[in-house]
């Protein structure tokens, strides 16, 4: 009997320090709290992550900047795009960038403004993207957690341009409430260590920011005219965005495995033969006389005869031999492999906006100056050399002025503005939505929803679709038109 | 006891001394009940002399010298073997199955119970059930054989692991494998994952790590009554295996040398064709991954590609090619057991080595395993025993998964590519080391299998002490410690120009579980409690647990060079590397009161309560409870005759708790990343930190353990003195409050919350039936049968949340998921849409089917029910079982037989393949009418196959309806007197074949295979590697 007390004493004992014993679930694995500087960095990267991946790819084949010739880009090409792009919308735009911009903006509004500012700026451009390739999208309700476990699908319209009723405040007044924060005082700052696009430099951020007014501002020249005006001119008023190239918004890449840009990754490593220069984009550059400039975004391959090699878009012929192909050249992929900043607002799309704003929505300043100022800068950016530029200038009048009828200058800008985004397929794509310029033939063996009509919009993705029931299921086909659009 | 052991050694060294003399040797034979057994054969043991005792139970021979052990054997009688030592007057009781299921089971905690007394279903397996039957893992020997399980190995590789699940799945996001228990102590049978599952080589699910020839049985804990004193670990049932102990021979030193070897060979691949060749819409292309080329023997002309520049292109096709990818495998099995000692003091020795060479090219399982084991009893009173084992398992595989790995590349092979040659000649890769293959930026399969590998170098300690103590002969207070340490050191590789990993890639990833268990148990028993009829035990017991975890993963990218595989070899070292370490810990307190009245009427009240340190500490406290009962109401009755001689009901409730994973309760962030394996971002950049929210919220209500319910009602019959028996069982499981992550909308930010939500319907019935057609002294037959259906029913999850994935990794299109209203694990994509007839609803602009609808349910994995059917049939000295298993429905949904459609490789897609083909499906006319015409655009054969193919297409969706005869075996024992002057008590020689055929009538490829292995995701079939087919032979030799 004795033992058993001595027993039941033991057994007591554990009771006691069971409490001790059971308090080890803290996770030695992952950090309960972060500094802003490591949120904001990743935010940076994913925003330009989400631009230069598969929406990119699928853009561009849409566009006829590249032609698929195999996996999904080949799918894509010939626009099978359904049950796509799951990546790009969970992790990419709504769980990489949004929720921690939300994070920044929620944490960092009252004690450091700049975090919230620099948070709201790249928050506006990251839901713009998405809002243009799907349309109506997550936005008012979107990336904010358990707030709102279902998020309501925003018209594009009313992301543009708000909604008081429904609680929606614009793209507009978002980067205007970015700029606001970026003039308080601010307790931390982003500094060369963690902006990886302008180094600490916040009036960069500024022009940034009154370049994204212009960039949102052009997208309503076929619906809210009156605003698209009254907003450019204000911009052009201030005259604080970016108007050099040296200014371009711009995210850095590395050149060491998992530090390189998704173009150069998927391009130069891991899908090395999934996509090439499109035979149209050749025959329109040729048409220009441009080969030069597109030497610069694609390369000639090294034992070919100093020639390009294109693929037509939804060709079922023998695709050429890899390494015959133009692929993408070192202006997109880096000289040393993947360190290409991934552009997103850029010297040269100001100057087309302007153009573009100034020939059709009568803003101030002259279409053609800023047509030419818009070539220019874009080849620059690529590389020519001044006597490449001024060579050309001199070599093609009928190119480099505009001439004709409005929308004959229109189809110039755009298709000027379309070379000039060569790897950003989604602004090309913007574009040609909106205005019809360049003009695009269908590819051959088209598919997809509809096969007689370039897309018009990307398909919503599976997960968003069976996990939300706000989200129109079944989902709109490709061939509806965005608010926007022309 | 000392004036006894001065009593005894004199006598004992009197009958030393006479021992060289014939003596008589006379005793009695009573059944359970102590009534005279007439007819029961004695013999001595390895000669013909014997004799049967008579009609009052006795019997008298006369023994040479030699002679040591007598065998007693009557009919229903598993023969009884008595040693004789200096006894000249020997008493045996026959316990079998006589007249009743007297059948001991290792129950709970290792409890051995009469399974008469169990208010709830077990089932339990012998040795030889199990053993010398081809099978490197204990979990696909059971295959076919138990009632209520359900077993599904990921592929017939070299150590790939296999899935089970007992009476379906109960918990949405926790294991749903049962326990495993090993002589007491629970083990692990975790897989460890070093890739994504949808690319990583098929490791091993722990329990591999055990010699199936040292397991004496396995039981088979089914429902959570039976469980409950395992507490939450076993609330998915439990596995109690018991290994080979000595002692067992009365004091004889057994020595035990098996030795197998056997054949594998990959079955159920699909049928090809082989009349085109590569390339698409009937022309050439070497490039191409199809074979939609032109026809074999087709003049070669420019225009079908087969002229190029002047020159006919080798065009031709080889039949062969992806079969012969498949090699012969091998298993070689050794063993040696060495047992030793008497009840009191016993040893066990053994040594097993076994070396399975896979189906695959450099795929192999290698396994060691050494255990000592040892018991004493001091002053009767005290008992002592301890047992350890080491085992060291070397496994290397090949990395899977689509596109860009060998069996991605495999599956639809083109017919013309002489795939072999490659190995043959050794051109799979260039001079310089790099991938060479005809197709560009296609890995060659023998580059996948040579250069990009997996090797994982494990050993592993289990070990237990068992300490007990008889305070008074009612009172017995034990304690036992348990165990399981391993640490398993991988290796991954891709070489440089490997498609996955361009610039090649190093992954050093050290993988270290160990598990302490500690259980105090307390047993009181007494008999005549109250009531003279009224027998009572109580067990009080005392449960400590902990379980740490830690895999160091370092990821060496952009090696220099090429070949070389150490660390300092790689450019990057940031990208993927982590270290995930957890710990958790449980304690628990229990108690079991049976009761037994006039051994009829049972009745058992178990009640846990644990303590767990993975729940928030106002919730992390629960108990649970279970009544059993059982009632022997032929006994009650007196009902005995020569019908029905044996009958019990029996019904139980039980209700088990189930903690959290640990680490759930906070928020945290993760390093950041971007992208996939087409592209990717990892963070640092540079020296650029960044981080993120982790995709996961926490619970904002605390979180409290989850709960499943059981009530099962049962039914145990012997007919024909037990020649005939029938356990049929019906049980219906709730669990609710599940802890899960339960999926959001994406664009919420986040992925999933975790929240204690949901709840699960199990509802079933298992029968087992046993039937002796013949049962003499040298014939008999024996059948098993039995029958498992199981309807699982998501009821709920969560308000507004109709359904979300699993987790684990999953292809965008085909996810397995929980939906309400559906089993569990239902795969969601996108189907095409259908009119209100049911009709495939066609694009009257392609003549393809319309755009598909998203998140609509594609297969559905829970099969209808399952049998098995098992005869064993000895005669003389031969004997042969055979086990066949059926599966009826359940679907797979195959990328393989996608991509061998797709690719013009099935060999359906050659039947008639210039005429063009309508998809079955109508056409909305006029559209928007509501009204439908058949169908009647024209496709080719090659969008035909297409549309029916691919990676994401419900025509992918196969029933998994199959037969297979899943073991046969036969031994032969060669007869003891040929032997016996050689000292051998026996040889046994045996062949064995395992998975001789299937048949599945609606599938065309072999079914029952499920590519991510042992974990909550069925049904898929993702370019893994075949199953096996396996035949050999082994010899044992006693000693």
């Amino acid at each position: 009997m004795k033992k058993l007390s001595i027993i039941l004493l033991v057994v007591a004992l554990g009771f006691m320090s069971c409490k001790k014993f059971l308090d080890i679930n803290s996770t030695p694995n992952n950090p309960t709290a972060v500094p802003p500087t490591v949120l904001f960095t990743n935010t940076t990267i994913g925003m330009a992550f989400a631009n230069a991946n598969d929406l990119n790819r699928a853009t561009s084949a849409i566009v006829q900047h590249i032609a698929g010739v195999a996996n999904q880009t080949a799918a894509y090409d010939v626009y099978a795009l359904d049950g796509s792009f799951d990546n790009q919308w969970n992790s990419e735009i709504y769980n990489g960038c949004l929720n921690n911009l939300q994070v920044l903006i929620d944490q960092y509004s009252a004690t450091s403004p700049a975090y919230s500012g620099v948070a709201k700026l790249e928050m506006a451009y990251v839901f713009s993207m998405a809002a243009d390739v799907w349309g109506d999208v997550p936005y008012s309700q979107a990336a904010q957690g358990l707030k709102f476990e279902t998020p309501r699908f925003d018209k594009v319209e009313d992301i543009y341009q708000g909604n008081a009723t429904l609680g929606i405040t614009s793209l507009f007044d978002l980067v205007r409430s970015g700029l606001a924060d970026l003039a308080k005082p601010s307790i931390l700052k982003p500094s060369v260590k963690d902006d990886l696009i302008y180094g600490g430099d916040l009036t960069k951020w500024t022009r940034a920011g009154n370049t994204l007014l212009l960039k949102f501002a052009i997208m309503l020249t076929n619906r809210n005219p009156v605003l698209a005006k009254s907003t450019i001119n204000a911009v052009l008023a201030a005259n604080t965005f970016i108007n050099s190239n040296t200014l371009d918004f711009e995210v850095p890449f590395g050149s060491s495995v998992g530090n390189r840009n998704p173009i150069f990754d998927f391009n130069n490593n891991l899908r090395t033969g999934d996509q090439m220069l499109s035979s149209r984009l050749y025959a329109l550059s040729q048409s220009l006389n441009d080969t030069l400039r597109l030497s610069k975004f694609f390369t000639k391959p090294a034992n070919a005869t100093n020639t390009f090699t294109a693929f037509n878009n939804g060709s079922t012929a023998a695709v050429p031999a890899l390494a015959t192909r133009s692929k993408y050249n070192t202006y997109l992929t880096g000289a040393v492999g993947g360190e290409a900043p991934i552009r997103l607002l850029t010297n040269f799309q100001v100057n087309f906006i302007l153009a573009e704003a100034a020939l059709v929505l009568g803003t101030t300043g002259d279409p053609n100056t800023y047509y030419q100022a818009g070539i220019t800068a874009s080849m620059q950016k690529v590389g020519m050399t001044a006597t490449e530029i001024s060579a050309y200038f001199a070599a093609n009048p009928a190119i480099v002025n505009l001439t004709g009828t409005n929308a004959q200058k229109l189809q110039q800008i755009i298709t000027q503005k379309y070379i000039a985004w060569i790897g950003n397929g989604i602004e090309a794509f913007d574009d040609y939505r909106r205005t019809g310029y360049p003009v695009l033939a269908l590819p051959l063996n088209a598919q997809g929803d509809n096969p007689n009509v370039v897309p018009t919009r990307l398909p919503y993705t599976p997960n968003e679709l069976s996990r939300n029931p706000n989200a129109p299921n079944p989902r709109p086909k490709t061939d509806v038109k965005l608010w926007w659009a022309l | 006891m000392r004036k006894i052991t001065l009593t005894i050694l004199p006598l004992f060294l009197l009958l030393m001394g006479i021992k060289a003399q014939d003596r008589t040797i006379t005793g009695k034979v009573t059944d359970r009940a102590g009534a005279a057994a007439a007819s029961v054969s004695v013999t001595v043991k390895n000669s013909t002399l014997g004799t049967s005792t008579d009609k009052d139970g006795t019997f008298r021979l006369s023994v040479p010298s030699t002679a040591r052990v007598l065998v007693f054997t009557a009919a229903e009688q598993e023969p009884i073997e008595v040693i004789i030592g200096n006894q000249t007057y020997i008493t045996v009781t026959l316990l079998g199955k006589t007249t009743e299921l007297k059948e001991v089971v290792v129950t709970a905690l290792g409890i051995t119970r009469d399974k008469r007394s169990l208010g709830y279903a077990t089932q339990s397996l012998k040795a030889e059930q199990i053993a010398d039957k081809g099978e490197v893992n204990i979990i696909n020997a059971l295959q076919g054989k138990i009632s209520g399980v359900n077993i599904t190995g990921a592929s017939g590789a070299a150590g790939a692991s296999t899935n089970i699940n007992i009476r379906g799945i109960t918990s949405f996001n926790g294991s749903n494998q049962p326990l495993f228990v090993v002589d007491g102590i629970p083990i692990s049978n975790d897989v460890d994952r070093t890739s994504n599952t949808l690319f990583d080589n098929q490791p091993a699910n722990r329990a591999i790590d055990l010699d199936i020839s040292n397991i004496e049985s396995v039981n088979v804990l089914k429902g959570p009554a039976a469980s409950v004193l395992y507490g939450s670990r076993a609330a998915a049932g439990a596995i109690i295996i018991t290994t080979k102990k000595g002692g067992t021979k009365g004091g004889r030193t057994e020595i035990i040398v098996t030795s197998s070897y056997a054949q594998q060979t990959a079955t159920g691949l699909p049928k090809v064709q082989n009349l085109y060749g590569q390339g698409l819409g009937g022309v050439y292309n070497p490039q191409s991954t199809s074979s939609w080329g032109p026809k074999f023997g087709t003049t070669p002309t420019v225009a079908n590609g087969l002229i190029v520049g002047g020159i006919t292109q080798s065009y031709q096709a080889y039949p062969n090619n992806i079969k012969d990818f498949f090699q012969t495998g091998s298993i070689l099995d050794n063993s040696l057991v060495i047992n030793g000692g008497d009840a009191k003091q016993n040893y066990t020795f053994s040594v097993a080595y076994t070396k399975n060479k896979g189906i695959l090219p450099n795929n192999d399982l290698n396994r060691a395993n050494i255990k000592f084991g040892a018991n004493t009893t001091l002053r009767d009173k005290i008992t002592v025993g301890g047992s350890a084992t080491l085992t060291n398992t070397l496994q290397n595989g090949i990395v899977g998964g689509n596109g860009a790995s060998a069996l991605g590349v495999l599956a639809g092979l083109a017919r013309s590519i002489d795939l072999t040659s490659y190995k043959t000649n050794g051109t799979y890769k260039n001079p310089d080391g790099s991938n060479n293959f005809l197709i560009a930026n296609v890995e060659n399969p023998y580059f996948g299998a040579y250069e990009n590998t997996t090797k994982s170098n494990l050993y592993r300690f289990l070990g237990n002490v068992v300490f007990g103590y008889d305070i008074a002969k009612w009172l017995n207070i034990s304690y036992r410690l348990g165990a399981d340490v391993y640490t398993d050191r991988r290796k991954q590789v891709y070489a440089v120009t490997s498609i996955r990993n361009p610039g090649g890639q190093i992954i050093e990833n050290t993988i270290a579980r160990s598990e302490i268990n500690g259980d105090l148990i307390i047993t009181a028993k007494k008999n005549g409690f109250f009531n003279k009829n009224l027998n009572v035990t109580a067990t009080l017991g005392q449960n400590t647990n902990q379980r740490k975890f830690q895999s160091v993963f370092l990821q060496g990218d952009g090696l220099t060079i090429p070949g070389y595989y150490n660390i300092n070899n790689a450019t990057t070292l940031t990208n993927g590397s982590f270290e995930t370490s957890t710990s958790r810990r449980l304690m628990g307190f229990y108690g079991q009161f049976s009761f037994a009245y006039n051994n009829y009427l049972f009745l058992e009240l178990t009640g846990r309560a644990d303590k767990s340190s993975t729940l928030p500490t106002t919730k992390s406290t629960y108990f649970y409870p279970s009544v059993a009962t059982g009632f022997v109401f032929t006994d009650a009755l007196k009902i005995n005759n020569n019908i029905l001689n044996y009958g019990k009901i029996r019904a139980s409730i039980a209700k088990v708790g189930r903690d959290a994973e640990p680490y759930q309760l906070k928020n945290v962030y993760v390093t950041g990343g971007y992208g996939n394996n087409v592209a990717a971002f990892s963070f640092p950049l540079g020296t650029t930190a960044g981080f993120g929210t982790s995709s996961r919220i926490a619970p904002i209500e605390p979180l409290s353990p989850e709960f499943t319910t059981s009530t099962e009602v049962g039914l145990n019959l012997g007919f024909l003195k037990n020649r005939i028996t029938l356990d049929v069982a019906y049980f219906d499981e709730t669990s609710k409050d599940q802890i899960i992550n339960v999926a959001l909308a994406p664009s919420t930010g986040f992925a999933s919350k975790t929240t204690n939500i949901g709840e699960l319907s199990n509802k079933g019935t298992e029968i087992l039936l046993t039937v002796t057609p013949i049962s003499k002294t040298n014939f008999k037959w024996d059948i098993s049968a039995n029958y498992t259906k199981i309807i699982n029913k998501v009821i709920s999850i969560s308000p507004g949340i109709t359904s979300f994935s699993i987790t684990g990794n999953a292809f965008g299109g085909s996810v397995p998921s929980i939906k309400v209203g559906e089993p569990y694990g239902v795969i969601l994509g996108g189907v095409i849409p259908r009119n209100a007839a049911g009709q495939r609803i066609i694009n009257p602009a392609t003549g393809q089917y319309q755009t598909l609808v998203a998140g609509q349910v594609l297969a559905n994995p829970n099969p209808d029910y399952s049998m098995g059917l098992t005869n064993t049939v000895s005669y003389k000295n031969f004997n042969m079982g055979f086990t066949f298993s059926f599966t009826k429905g359940g679907q797979i949904m195959s990328f393989t037989s996608g991509l061998y459609k797709s690719r013009g490789v099935y060999y359906k897609t050659a039947e008639d393949r210039e005429l063009p083909r309508i998809l079955e499906g109508v056409i909305e006319s006029p559209a928007g009418s509501g009204n439908y015409i058949p169908n009647n655009i024209q496709i080719s054969a090659q969008t035909y196959w297409q549309t029916l193919g691919g990676l994401q297409s419900e025509f992918n969706v196969y029933d998994a309806t199959v037969l297979r005869l899943q073991e046969l075996s036969m031994g032969y024992d060669v007869p003891v007197d040929a032997i016996k002057r050689l000292k051998i008590n026996g040889i046994r020689f045996g062949v064995f074949a395992r998975n001789l055929f299937y048949v599945a009538p609606n599938a065309i490829f072999d079914p029952g295979v499920n590519t991510q292995g042992a974990g909550n995701i069925r049904g898929l079939e993702l370019q893994s590697a075949p199953n096996a087919r396996t035949m050999g032979a082994n010899i044992k030799i006693s000693l």
